[in-house]
């Protein structure tokens, strides 16, 4: 597995004079069992570049692959099959569907796959398992403190066992403790299955704990630095 | 298909997201969908309840005469000197099912006056059995029939004609050989149509009275008329013409017909109305998820799945609404069965005459099984269309949020 930006701009145009590069001359490539973070300020365009590997926006120029796919020349439809199939996703606010307990909320993407009842329930109770909510699994999102709901939102991103995890600022919205809870859970993760991540977070005290950073200024890696942690 | 319950599934637990919401949605296309069922309901079985006490004092359901005994174009003209006899009829069950009559149009002489009136000679027994003309009689009492030559006729008209019960009074009309028609007949009762059109211009008398004033032989007659209030299709009957009620009083059928249709066209201005009260409501619903629907999309829900989930959920909200919609319709309808509703609350107190007669002001409501699922179609098919701008809008700004 490897996913490869190459050479990759994203333009942003408001009118004719008004053009904003969300991304530039982007080159990353993303291996089996990688941590990365994406940092910079607000507006530096970490989450454009997430939506791009995601394949939520398309390039304006630059070649985007997974493997020996070609991402831009996929379809709306097809880059969401190929979202569900490959990738999961953290979010800072954590979207979990209110309607839906824990359980059922990490359940929703397997059911979109097509996994047997047993294999969910496996899954689910596995991914659970990871997260330290074995036993919360029945409350609904409400029911739960931010970190326990950023938990469910890791366990829903990894009950698929997907090729790649993006987080985008998965711990803006918590507190130092949750958030260094919340990083130790991503490298255990990451440690333990191999799972690779790729978040994006301006957090310098969780940057020291990433191998791969990248630092993000006006849409263009500006540096990037191996950590030894 | 195990996609599809999992796509029922939420999209029925989507309707828990805001239950009050939810619940003033489904109460009010429910009381919607239960006020055009007891409305149409209403229509129908009242101006069915009307006809039928309408149709069963005189007129009938349908008339079976000499194909040229009413004139083509205008049913209410007709010519005396064509007649027919049983022999005419090949179905012989509907000989059992009506009652002859003869008509004579004569003028009628009482003390000071004399009045030109419709007069109808009649099986007085099975008349009683099928009509309830004997009920209109008022003052005095029904023709007798082992009496001849007695005599019903309209309250006015006795009274403009200055008679009374017990006196007699002189007919004079053209007999079908071409000779004066002219005899005595001694008042027996009085008929109260309250106060209709009728009143002046009708009078009855025993058939064989009448068959005699008009020089008809025993086994000739102008027409047979049925009370079968059940049968909406007509005989077909080779010799004879069979002729509706419908035309030989249009007025009346066409009014009735326009209480239909309008009734239909209430209910549908009643439907898009909340239809387009809906739409809004589920566009604030719909834009409010649109974060969310954006989220679905991302970890990996494509936008026809979403599209589907919201479909159902309106899907589901509508067939409980309609459900409950036609329970509170059948309720409402049983109650006015079981209290019948006054229609002189619509008239601000005053008599409805039709036809020369004055309605009974008291109309049972049944329920006409076809509204039940009539309706509960159009909401769907409204419910349908609101859908579509709500769905449109979240689908394309979703994308675009994308």
């Amino acid at each position: 597995m490897q996913f490869e930006l190459s050479q990759i701009d994203k333009v942003y145009v408001s009118s004719q004079e008004n053009q904003v590069f969300g991304a530039k001359d982007v080159n990353i490539k993303i291996h089996e069992g990688d941590f990365m973070a994406l940092v910079g300020p607000s507006g530096s365009g970490k989450t454009t570049i997430l939506n791009l590997i995601a394949g939520l926006i398309l390039p304006t120029k630059g070649s985007l692959k997974h493997g020996t796919e070609d991402i831009t020349s996929m379809s709306l439809e097809e880059r969401t099959k190929h979202r569900l199939d490959y990738m999961g996703f953290v979010f800072q606010d954590y979207q979990l569907l209110p309607i839906l307990t824990a359980w059922e909320n990490i359940e929703f993407p397997l059911q979109l796959r097509g996994f047997s009842k047993n294999e969910i329930k496996e899954r689910v109770d596995w991914a659970l398992a990871q997260v330290g909510l074995e036993k919360l699994g029945n409350r609904f999102p409400k029911q739960l403190s931010g970190g326990q709901q950023q938990r469910v939102s890791i366990a829903r991103a990894i009950a698929g066992r997907p090729q790649l995890i993006l987080a985008d600022e998965p711990t803006a919205n918590l507190d130092s403790k949750t958030a260094q809870e919340i990083i130790e859970l991503f490298l255990k993760l990451n440690k333990d299955f191999k799972l690779t991540f790729i978040f994006s977070t301006h957090d310098q005290h969780l940057i020291d704990q990433i191998r791969t950073v990248h630092y993000i200024k006006d849409g263009h890696i500006s540096e990037s630095r191996e950590h030894h942690v | 298909m195990r996609g599809f319950f999992y796509l029922v599934k939420f999209s029925y637990r989507n309707l828990f997201r805001a239950p009050k919401r939810t619940f003033i949605m489904i109460l009010s296309l429910s009381l919607g969908c239960g006020f055009i069922i007891w409305d149409l309901n209403f229509a129908k079985s009242g101006s069915t309840e009307i006809m039928k006490d309408f149709l069963s004092q005189y007129a009938g359901q349908y008339h079976i005469s000499n194909k040229h005994y009413y004139t083509e174009k205008n049913k209410k003209e007709f010519n005396i000197f064509k007649t027919m006899s049983d022999d005419d009829i090949e179905d012989k069950s509907l000989i059992l099912k009506s009652t002859k009559r003869v008509n004579a149009p004569v003028f009628i002489s009482g003390e000071k006056k004399t009045l030109g009136v419709l007069l109808t000679g009649i099986e007085v027994l099975k008349e009683k059995k099928l009509s309830s003309l004997y009920k209109v009689v008022t003052v005095g009492r029904f023709l007798d029939d082992k009496n001849e030559k007695e005599i019903v006729l309209g309250k006015s008209l006795a009274q403009k004609i200055n008679i009374g019960i017990g006196e007699e009074v002189a007919i004079i009309g053209q007999a079908v050989d071409g000779s004066i028609a002219n005899d005595l007949y001694k008042v027996v009762g009085l008929l109260d149509f309250g106060g209709g059109d009728l009143e002046d211009s009708l009078a009855f008398t025993q058939i064989h009275s009448a068959q005699e004033l008009l020089s008809l032989p025993e086994n000739k007659y102008h027409q047979r008329v049925s009370f079968d209030m059940e049968t909406e299709e007509l005989p077909v009957l080779k010799n004879l013409a069979v002729t509706h009620w419908s035309m030989l009083l249009p007025e009346i059928g066409v009014s009735m017909k326009f209480v239909d249709n309008f009734t239909w066209i209430v209910s549908i201005i009643i439907v898009v109305v909340v239809s387009l009260g809906l739409s809004n409501t589920l566009m604030i619903t719909f834009f409010e998820r649109e974060q969310e629907f954006t989220c679905l999309n991302i970890i990996g829900a494509k936008a026809s799945w979403i599209t589907w989930s919201l479909m159902v959920e309106v899907f589901i909200m509508g067939t409980i609404a309609v459900v409950l919609g036609a329970f509170l319709g059948f309720v409402a309808t049983s109650y006015c069965n079981y209290q019948p509703i006054n229609i002189e609350l619509f008239t601000g107190g005053k008599p409805i005459i039709m036809g020369g007669m004055t309605l009974k002001p008291l109309v049972r409501i049944y329920s006409v099984s076809q509204y039940y699922w009539k309706v509960p179609l159009m909401i769907y098919f409204f419910l349908s269309l609101t859908m579509i701008y709500p769905l449109s809008r979240v689908i394309g700004r979703s994308k675009n949020a994308v």
